[in-house]
């Protein structure tokens, strides 16, 4: 058994397939951008070595790289504060619905299935400045002073964008915790309400500590999401009105299918891929307490 | 998970006055997709009118008939179901011996290939947007079914091995023992016995990968020019000059996107709830 289990031809050629695509399409082409990074390529002409010039100008003179960075970190800090809370009510409260709690779970998942493509269009739609149904809305209920141009003015887009995503996002984010709160044993309910618990105090002294390692791992997902975020924005504003809506994904974007700055726009990516990796290993590294078994 | 949940059912004059709010926030949630499919049904021209939800009478099933033609939905709908296929297929056989081989075989470098998979799940996939552009463009990949069902896998990958990985930890391994004295071979034991015994694996790793396969059109829009190769969001694209002004045609291929997702979630809601769930455990 043991001969068989490290034979080293078996590991190879099961390992093989998948780690060679793997490797050629997610490492290999991290390598590819950082070579070009060091260049000023346009994708024709020859290209010249320039050494850290793309990453200087980026971190020290381009205001765009860091409003992208401030839109990720606005997008996390309202899934952390709006999205996830209400997710975390939701899925406490949805116990108590009793024969409805099934079809309510389905429902409330729903928009997170459908690709972020039609639900993007059709936001597009729904905010669109003349006949969208939001401001044909505001107009039915006698609010026409609150009509915006939602995707047109700059401080209304990014909140739009924002809106749309913690919408898309939220069956994502309910169901993790609604998961947590039913994995948390029956017992725990019984011996609470033998101690004369009431419904509040059972979920805020013994569900949501429990749900802790749930929380946490939840708001790292949600955050990393924040800064991969890009089918939303390309889709609704492509960064605009005025880059208000930029993000890094849609911003290397730009730059490398637009305007054909291939250099720069890998010095992005690279920027991107450890943007990426040290938001992951802080958020880690902040959340790492003890919670107790059960 | 699947357990009933008597503590909350039994005593409830709590139930209901939460369950009103629930259903109204639910019903919040799912409006604008009713919107949009009730669009799908109504005349263009209705979409100027007052009314917020109009009964479609009678219904404008006209709109389907433009966005299939129009929208070229035949063949991208083709497109879209054969790459899917393949990417599921795909996906399951290597994400499943990759982590047969690191959760049952012994070798040094096991846990440095379980970190590569889990540091590539955190590498964002649009950072690798343009260096495969021209890493396809040189092995003339782009503008086919390849340059979508590869990237669709790769990054599938490490996901859908922890979720093999996580599976096969609870499988207890002394049928694998008899298996190897009654002389079964690694590929034996992975046919005969883990292919039967993954099934539940199985399945939601199928579900999300027909999920992310359907659903995706970034790479699709930056590896796919030809007509031939084109996956189902492109024909929203379609509308352009004559049609661009036909929103109806346009919520309709939308309708048409949406449901198939809808339908496997709805028919698979168990595996998707799991596939989820492991995504909060593996982190």
């Amino acid at each position: 058994m043991h001969r068989m289990m490290s034979d080293k031809r078996t590991i190879f050629l099961m390992m093989a397939p998948g780690f060679a695509v793997f490797f050629a399409i997610v490492f290999i082409p991290v390598f590819v951008s950082l070579f070009y990074s060091f260049t000023d390529w346009d994708g024709i002409s020859a290209y010249r070595m320039v050494g850290l010039h793309n990453y200087r100008e980026l971190l020290l003179h381009d205001p765009v790289f860091w409003k992208a960075l401030r839109n990720a970190f606005l997008l996390g800090g309202a899934f952390l504060l709006i999205q996830h809370p209400l997710a975390v009510a939701t899925a406490m409260i949805l116990q108590y619905c009793g024969r409805a709690e099934k079809a309510l779970r389905t429902i409330l998942f729903i928009p997170s299935i459908i690709s972020g493509f039609v639900t993007s269009k059709m936001w597009v739609q729904i905010l669109s400045t003349q006949f969208g149904l939001l401001n044909r809305l505001l107009d039915a209920v006698g609010l026409s002073t609150w009509r915006q141009d939602w995707l047109g003015s700059s401080s209304w887009a990014i909140a739009s964008i924002i809106f749309v995503a913690m919408w898309q996002g939220f069956g994502y984010a309910f169901l993790l915790y609604y998961t947590g709160v039913k994995g948390i044993p029956q017992d725990l309910h019984e011996a609470a309400r033998l101690d004369g618990a009431t419904a509040w105090q059972l979920n805020t002294r013994i569900v949501l500590p429990l749900l802790q390692p749930v929380i946490r791992t939840s708001i790292i997902l949600a955050f990393i999401a924040a800064f991969k975020q890009m089918d939303t924005v390309y889709l609704m504003t492509q960064g605009g009105p005025d880059n208000s809506t930029q993000f890094l994904a849609t911003y290397l974007y730009q730059k490398a299918f637009s305007i054909n700055l291939y250099g720069y726009a890998n010095a992005i990516s690279v920027l991107f891929i450890i943007v990426c990796l040290l938001v992951t290993a802080a958020l880690n590294r902040m959340g790492r307490q003890e919670v107790g078994e059960f | 998970m699947a357990r009933a949940n008597p503590a909350m059912n039994r005593k409830s004059p709590l139930g209901w006055p939460f369950g009103i709010v629930m259903a109204a926030f639910a019903a919040i949630q799912l409006f604008p997709l009713l919107w949009l499919v009730d669009y799908s049904l109504l005349k263009s021209s209705q979409f100027f009118g007052a009314s917020i939800l109009i009964w479609p009478k009678p219904a404008q099933w006209a709109n389907y008939r433009i966005a299939f033609t129009a929208g070229h939905i035949p063949r991208y709908l083709t497109n879209s179901l054969v790459v899917a296929a393949v990417t599921i297929f795909l996906t399951v056989l290597l994400s499943m011996m990759t982590a047969y081989v690191l959760t049952r075989m012994k070798w040094r470098l096991s846990s440095f290939f379980y970190t590569l998979l889990v540091v590539g799940l955190i590498i964002p996939l649009h950072a690798t947007l343009l260096p495969n552009f021209f890493i396809f463009k040189q092995f003339h990949l782009l503008d086919s079914y390849g340059a979508l069902i590869l990237p669709y896998v790769a990054f599938g990958l490490p996901f859908c091995t922890l979720i093999f990985c996580g599976f096969l930890q609870t499988v207890p391994r002394a049928l694998e023992e008899a298996a190897v004295l009654d002389g079964l071979s690694v590929p034996g034991i992975l046919v005969r016995i883990m292919l039967p015994i993954t099934r539940p694996a199985i399945a939601t790793v199928s579900v999300f990968s027909f999920l992310s396969s359907w659903n995706e059109f970034i790479m699709a829009l930056t590896y796919v020019r030809s007509e031939l190769y084109k996956t189902l969001p492109f024909s929203l694209l379609q509308f352009t000059g004559q049609y661009s002004s036909n929103y109806a045609a346009q919520a309709a291929v939308m309708t048409v996107i949406a449901i198939p997702s809808v339908v496997v979630y709805l028919l698979f809601t168990d595996q998707i709830t799991s596939s989820i769930s492991h995504g909060s455990v593996k982190g």
